[in-house]
């Protein structure tokens, strides 16, 4: 059983020896940056605090979590084993509503996405909850404002509220029942019901906090440049601790714990979208300020949470405010952000199909066929099954034991005898990415996936097609170019535009002069530096976007750094594409692929789950905004 | 391994031997390092003189304090293919830069009988002022967990798991009560880099900086609120101003309150 016990002058969350460890007579007074305990005279067990550092997510989402342990063999053959959470069946006692609140916003991110966490599950599962209505709420708590509290309404097993004469008990559940039926209680009436009543309605009105929350999203996503940020970005020390105690954050990372090899464990780890690490990827990161990491954090919270998953993710307990080690008052900020203009409409959450279960552990792979396609990049044929499962435009996460994962979008599929392969363009330039391409036919690797959103290609037959690539940015639009030249019933006109650095950066050459032998191929290539024997166009991609050569009705798929798409968009609007017709594929820190580690988030959407392509004019509000 | 297996040197300049010590404390993993790598240079822990021979990897402690040091430094630079300072030392110019703030030919005047024997510099200095530098690892001194990581990551071809991020995250990971909040320790760990284990606030002191500032350090908020809470300035130039105290963060941070 785990409950409120006195540690470290705190009232933390922890396995209770026995009904001595309760902080009977202790209460608490906090206030931005402060928390005091002291030792009172009543014999009060709930009533004379409120919540804590330690919320529910401790135990159901532990700050460390081995997810797999991995081994690679001489022969070049690897093994992953998942570790599963096997927890014990446990009871919580003395769980606030905010914090049950908390917990079904933390489902959603676990359990109703496209993908389940089996571990957060079975704790989940496993857990008896009794929780307490707060009669006595604190001087940081607005669970009135956020309507997650202070009365317990769901998600309890049995609720307990405090009087001076014992406890009134409800049960919540056919197990709650079970348990209060085996407990000597005596028989409540009308009178306790009022009085309930009454205590609760009480409570509401003395939250020492309030955070009107009307229209928080689109407000804030409208004021991406309001003064406030910087003045806030002033005092924030981008330490991490709010997000670390606020009991909805998710964000996590992953490494590799492994001593002198290669064989070990890959561990999950809390992270923070404080922390410079969360937003980067190879060659920067994209939130270097504190001002946008902090935007990030608050526009989150109360305001893209709505898009993802149909509720704010802030549950009013206030713990970000007194765990502050400079006292930044989120529902200040808020109030002050209120004081100004601009409003930005927000998506709805997506509808995923039914969650299938994830356990994040990679399957061995074999390498049957590896192809150099330039001096730093090659195409891994990988052997799998259900080929049929895998669509251009998606990703997997490849990966080898004690180096770690990369998700590397899908650059084809071939038949191979009884099989088939899935084929992946790698480019060297990291520990993972070197250690992909340095790989041997015959050689095995990790494969999780496919994961994400496909190219739309029932979307955009029927009428001429644009694509257009930006150096290794052709790697995903391959396995589209290639299904659209096999049917040109169906794509009468595909044009492909492609920048590359210099003629040998160029990719899949071979291949595209093949394709020159369709009628319903046109390329137009460029270069940014051309070598003595390259004849065609120099300079950059969107310079061939010329009027004579986009047809009318067209639709564009584009894959390219960010700034090539940009002006990719510039160039296509200006030819009277809009931009409900221009799909483009997005890149962001993608660690889990399945939307449990927070790291890809753009603003309301995941770039795992609901990219990376995306119709562009969904994510146009924005597309080029820094710090997203 | 065999022939193959990298050369390995490890040496030292201005400092007390305390990280070069951390490396030997690695006792159940040494031998499976000397199994990995060829020790070629390590005069703490064995006899074998330097063969004069080129290094993959070098682990080099303690600061640039003195002429020859800084002639040394770039002698070690030119045989390493990997150079990796260790420790606050080697990483922030250690304790002894606390002389950077003050006149050091008093201090030798005031020291010795004998001062002309002394040849010093007017600066304790990091390596990295001096040569390039591949990795620092912080930290007074380093934590042995984390060199092991560092040369894993070397020998395996990953990135190290050394995070740049605060004190913070690593006490919030393991429970600890923050000190700060809970009892008004003033506690450098929101611009501390982390890598120690939360040593210090999880025997219930604030931290003092030891391993240095992360990046954005936000040193002027921190600093601001300790002085809402009552620090005094001169405690306030201390404060910044310990093992890691010429970074630049804490350097400036605890100039500005002089």
């Amino acid at each position: 059983m785990l409950g409120p016990t006195v540690r470290d002058h705190a009232i933390v969350f922890d396995e209770l020896e026995g009904p001595e460890a309760l902080p009977v007579g202790w209460s608490d007074a906090q206030g931005p940056g402060r928390y005091r305990l002291s030792e009172g005279q009543d014999g009060r067990v709930f009533e004379g605090y409120v919540v804590g550092p330690d919320s529910l997510k401790q135990a159901l989402f532990p700050a460390r979590d081995v997810l797999y342990q991995a081994e690679r063999r001489p022969d070049g053959k690897v093994g992953f084993a998942p570790v599963p959470a096997d927890p014990p069946d446990r009871a919580f006692l003395g769980v606030r509503a905010c914090d049950l609140a908390a917990a079904e916003i933390q489902d959603r991110t676990f359990e109703h996405g496209p993908h389940a966490e089996p571990r957060y599950r079975a704790r989940r599962e496993g857990a008896f909850l009794v929780a307490v209505n707060c009669t006595e709420p604190g001087d940081l708590c607005f669970c009135a404002s956020t309507k997650t509290g202070p009365r317990v309404t769901e998600g309890a097993d049995l609720v307990l509220t405090e009087r001076e004469d014992g406890f009134l008990v409800e049960a919540g559940t056919e197990a709650g029942r079970e348990v209060l039926d085996a407990m000597p209680t005596e028989a409540t009436d009308d009178s306790d019901a009022e009085w309930l009543d009454e205590a609760m309605a009480a409570a509401e009105t003395k939250m020492g906090r309030e955070m009107n929350t009307e229209g928080l999203p689109e407000l804030l996503f409208g004021r991406l440049d309001h003064p406030r940020w910087d003045e806030v970005a002033d005092r924030c020390l981008a330490c991490g601790n709010c997000t670390n105690v606020c009991p909805t954050c998710f964000c996590s990372t992953t490494e590799e714990d492994t001593a002198l090899g290669p064989d070990g464990a890959h561990v999950r780890l809390w992270d923070s979208c404080f922390t410079q690490g969360h937003a980067e990827i190879h060659g920067g990161g994209f939130r270097p300020e504190i001002r946008q990491r902090y935007r990030q954090w608050l526009t989150h919270k109360v305001g893209a949470w709505v898009s993802q998953f149909g509720t704010s993710g802030c549950v009013g307990c206030g713990r970000c405010i007194a765990w502050c080690p400079v006292g930044i008052d989120l529902t200040e900020e808020i109030a002050a952000l209120r004081e100004g203009e601009g409003e930005a409409p927000m998506p709805s959450p997506p509808a995923y199909a039914e969650a299938e279960d994830d356990d994040l552990t990679p399957r061995p792979a074999e390498v049957v066929a590896v192809s150099r396609e330039s001096d730093d990049t090659v195409t891994l044929h990988v052997k799998v099954d259900h080929v049929e499962r895998y669509r251009p435009g998606q990703f997997c996460q490849l990966s080898l034991p004690g180096i770690g994962e990369a998700p590397i979008s899908i650059s084809g599929l071939t038949r191979l005898g009884q099989g088939a392969a899935v084929e992946h363009t790698v480019r060297a330039v990291g520990g993972v990415t070197r250690a992909l391409c340095a790989l041997q036919p015959g050689d095995e690797l990790g494969l999780r996936g496919p994961y994400g959103q496909p190219w739309p290609l029932d979307e955009v037959a029927g009428g001429p097609v644009l694509v257009v690539a930006g150096g290794i940015g052709l790697a995903p639009l391959r396995g589209a170019l290639r299904a659209m030249l096999d049917r040109p019933d169906r794509y009468p006109e595909v044009h492909l535009f492609y920048g590359a650095r210099s003629p040998d950066d160029a990719l899949f050459v071979r291949e595209m002069l093949g394709w020159l032998e369709e009628p319903s191929f046109h390329l137009h290539a460029t270069v940014d530096h051309a070598t003595p024997s390259w004849r065609g166009h120099v300079g950059v991609v969107t310079r061939l976007l010329a009027q004579d050569l986009v047809p009318e009705g067209a639709r564009a798929l584009i894959c390219g750094p960010e700034v090539m798409m940009r002006f990719t968009i510039e160039a296509l609007e200006g030819l009277g594409v809009e931009d409900d017709r221009i799909w483009v594929t997005m890149e962001r820190h993608m660690k889990c692929a399945t939307g449990f580690c927070g790291r890809c988030q753009y603003g309301p959407w995941f770039v795992c789950k609901d990219g990376p392509v995306f119709r562009f004019d969904r994510i146009r509000m924005l597309f080029g905004k820094e710090g997203y | 391994m065999g022939e193959t297996r990298p050369r390995l040197g490890v040496f030292k300049l201005a400092s007390c031997d305390g990280c070069q010590l951390q490396v030997l404390s690695l006792e159940d993993e040494l031998l499976a390092l000397t199994d990995a790598v060829e020790l070629a240079f390590f005069a703490e822990a064995t006899s074998r003189a330097d063969d004069g021979g080129a290094f993959d990897v070098t682990l080099v402690e303690g600061s640039i304090s003195a002429p020859w040091q800084a002639e040394h430094i770039r002698e070690i630079r030119e045989r390493s293919k990997f150079l990796i300072t260790i420790g606050a030392c080697a990483t922030a110019g250690g304790i002894q830069a606390l002389r950077n703030w003050r006149d050091v030919d008093e201090f030798v005047r005031t020291v010795y009988a004998s001062p002309e024997y002394i040849d010093t510099l007017e600066t304790s200095t990091p390596v990295s002022a001096h040569v390039p530098v591949d990795f620092e690892l912080r930290g007074c001194p380093i934590d042995k967990g984390q060199l092991l990581e560092l040369v894993t990551a070397l020998l395996v071809g990953r990135k190290p798991a050394i995070r740049d991020e605060s004190v913070c995250m690593q006490c919030k990971r393991d429970g600890n009560v923050c000190v700060m909040v809970a009892r008004g320790e003033p506690c450098l760990g929101p611009v501390t880099h982390a890598g120690c284990g939360a040593l210090c606030p999880s025997y219930d002191r604030g931290c003092y900086g030891c391993f240095g500032p992360r990046e954005r350090a936000h040193t002027s908020s921190l600093a601001g609120w300790f002085q809402k809470e009552g620090m005094a300035r001169g405690e306030l130039v201390r404060r910044f101003r310990g093992f890691t105290g010429w970074a630049p963060a804490f350097r400036e941070e605890s100039e500005s309150h002089e």
